[in-house]
């Protein structure tokens, strides 16, 4: 049975929409300013720009704002604003090395270069409620900061500086290699410009798992660790602060135009002996020339600080160079298909618009099913009626 | 190995190689607007294209095996002016129309024959130290997280 469309609901529609406006200002509070969003709520805002797929702080704060803190549609609606707009230019690559960072962790070794900085972080912190936050005012905030910077230990402080990475470690003793993996597609993917076709390249599952949906990520990584894969990956360097962006202008000089904050983190794979250990089809390597196994990296980098994006995506990544029917984070179309949010929050959403043919049809056979039902039915009690005539005479 | 570190830090090499464009994109908003507002009482200025909003793709690669990929795009504002005649170019993130129009009419003069006005100079050289504080001022803090592992048994 075909689609048939239909008419109507237009008043209820529009009465709907300014209903979503009465119950968020029935309650008649002071309306949140953007710019409070915008710091107040740093990481709903990175998570919203992450999933996305847009750097837009300001336009990403109203995102939430708008749609009252739903980070689906946030994504959802910075996803619908960037279609508009007209992608001029393209961005030289990246250099994380050149980070200035806010936060950065090594869970491999103690000792990394320049050190273990801990920066903005809630890991160390207890889960409880705190009450006096709702008491914050301008005055407060003030002297907390004046405060914070009265308590700088200058002992502690040195010139700005970016760090060397973890990875340098592992690479200096040639426990890794910077070679690409023998008959990898390495063709760099835009999967907003081509259709994606399985399987595709790396370059393509790191740019969809960019922009994937936290959660559902998270969801993927944790399987691996959890018996659905082999996966006990190490966070070899986690970090977090901002990247300059440099732009080629119209006049063909390379200019820097600001720059974004990320989290990347290099996910080490097994490698040695031992529980935890992997063969080298699972992440370890071998290396050609000898039979020594050589750790390798899954690599995860999202707008923001979003670190369980980062660390997730890279265990996933991992995960999807070698591929696994029997696990779903090792199978590039369960994995990519499923973290994408818009698709994913758009299809599930859409369940809720009228159905009513589709299921008037389902309606239709479920009845005729029963009539048969029924039919046989009478007609076993009959011929059971009948037997039981016969038995008696 | 885990007892020795292996080196220091690599020399941060600041903001050299940004050129003017780190301080005219960092800096503070409204002492730019008001220098481009002193530079356009000495210099005509036309507008080539107004500030408009586009995208930046932001490629990345994976930093053991160089593996380049989409990170996603960045909203980014450009502007084209002309002063004196001289074509200068504004380019930054974010939804920036004023801050746009200002970097390409400083960047038409700082880009002209002839040197720089001392206006110009003398905001760069001041801002370049502003942003500069500011940078540190927040690394001098983020450093106080610096962990300082010792042993049990040390205690």
């Amino acid at each position: 049975m075909g689609y048939v469309a239909v008419k109507g609901g237009q008043d209820a529609i529009e009465c709907a929409n300014k209903l979503v406006d009465y119950f968020r200002w029935k309650g008649r509070t002071k309306p949140i300013e953007l710019d409070q969003a915008r710091t107040q709520m740093r990481l709903a805002v990175d998570r919203a720009m992450g999933e996305g797929s847009l750097y837009a702080p300001a336009h990403a704060a109203l995102a939430l704002i708008q749609v009252e803190g739903d980070s689906f549609e946030a994504a959802f609606h910075l996803r619908a604003y960037r279609a508009t707009l007209e992608r001029r230019y393209y961005a030289e690559v990246l250099n994380t090395r050149e980070m200035f960072v806010h936060r950065r962790i090594s869970s491999t070794f103690r000792e990394i270069p320049g050190g273990q900085i801990l920066g903005p972080t809630r890991d160390y912190s207890f889960r409880l409620l705190n009450p006096a936050l709702v008491n914050a005012t301008l005055g407060s905030i003030e002297k907390f900061i004046g405060n914070l910077r009265d308590e700088i230990d200058s002992a502690k402080i040195h010139e700005m500086t970016s760090y060397k990475k973890v990875i340098d470690i592992f690479l200096k003793e040639g426990l890794m290699s910077r070679q690409a993996r023998p008959g990898e597609d390495r063709r760099v993917f835009d999967v907003t410009k081509e259709a994606i076709k399985f399987p595709v390249p790396r370059s393509a599952a790191l740019q969809m798992l960019a922009r994937a949906e936290t959660g559902a990520l998270m969801c993927m990584a944790y399987s691996t660790m959890r018996g659905f894969g082999m996966s006990h990956q190490t966070v070899g360097e986690l970090r977090v602060g901002d990247v300059p962006v440099r732009i080629v202008d119209r006049r063909g000089r390379t200019r820097y135009v600001g720059k974004i904050k990320v989290s990347e983190a290099e996910m080490v794979g097994g490698g040695g002996s031992g529980r935890g250990a992997r063969p080298a089809a699972e992440g370890g390597r071998q290396s050609r020339n000898s039979a020594a196994p050589r750790f390798s990296i899954g690599y995860g980098l999202c707008f923001g600080q979003n670190e369980t994006k980062a660390i997730c995506m890279g265990m996933v990544e991992s995960a999807l160079r070698t591929p696994n029917p029997d696990n779903p984070a090792n199978n590039q179309e369960f994995v990519l298909y499923h973290t994408e949010v818009i698709e994913a929050y758009g299809f599930t959403n859409h369940l809720k618009l009228p159905h009513y043919v589709t299921f008037q049809a389902g309606m239709e056979s479920y009845r005729r099913a029963m009539r048969a039902a029924e039919e046989a039915k009478t007609e076993e009690v009959a011929v059971s009626a009948g037997a039981e005539e016969d038995d008696n005479d | 190995m885990n007892d020795a570190p292996l080196n220091g830090n690599s020399n941060g090499k600041g903001k050299a190689g940004f050129g003017p464009d780190y301080t005219l994109c960092e800096c503070e908003l409204e002492p730019l607007r008001q220098l481009v507002t002193k530079l356009e009482e000495s210099y005509p200025v036309s507008v080539v294209r107004s500030p408009s909003v586009c995208l930046a793709m932001i490629p990345a690669e994976d930093s053991l095996e160089g593996q380049k990929f989409y990170l996603g795009e960045a909203l980014t504002t450009e502007c084209e002016v002309k002063v004196d005649g001289k074509p200068g170019f504004g380019l930054c993130l974010g939804d920036e129309p004023v801050r746009a129009y200002c970097i390409a009419v400083v960047d038409a003069l700082l880009h002209a024959d002839g040197s720089a006005p001392a206006d110009i100079e003398s905001f760069l050289r001041q801002q370049e130290k502003a942003v500069a504080r500011r940078d540190q001022d927040e690394f001098d803090l983020i450093l106080q997280s610096q962990v300082d592992f010792k042993l049990m048994e040390e205690e």
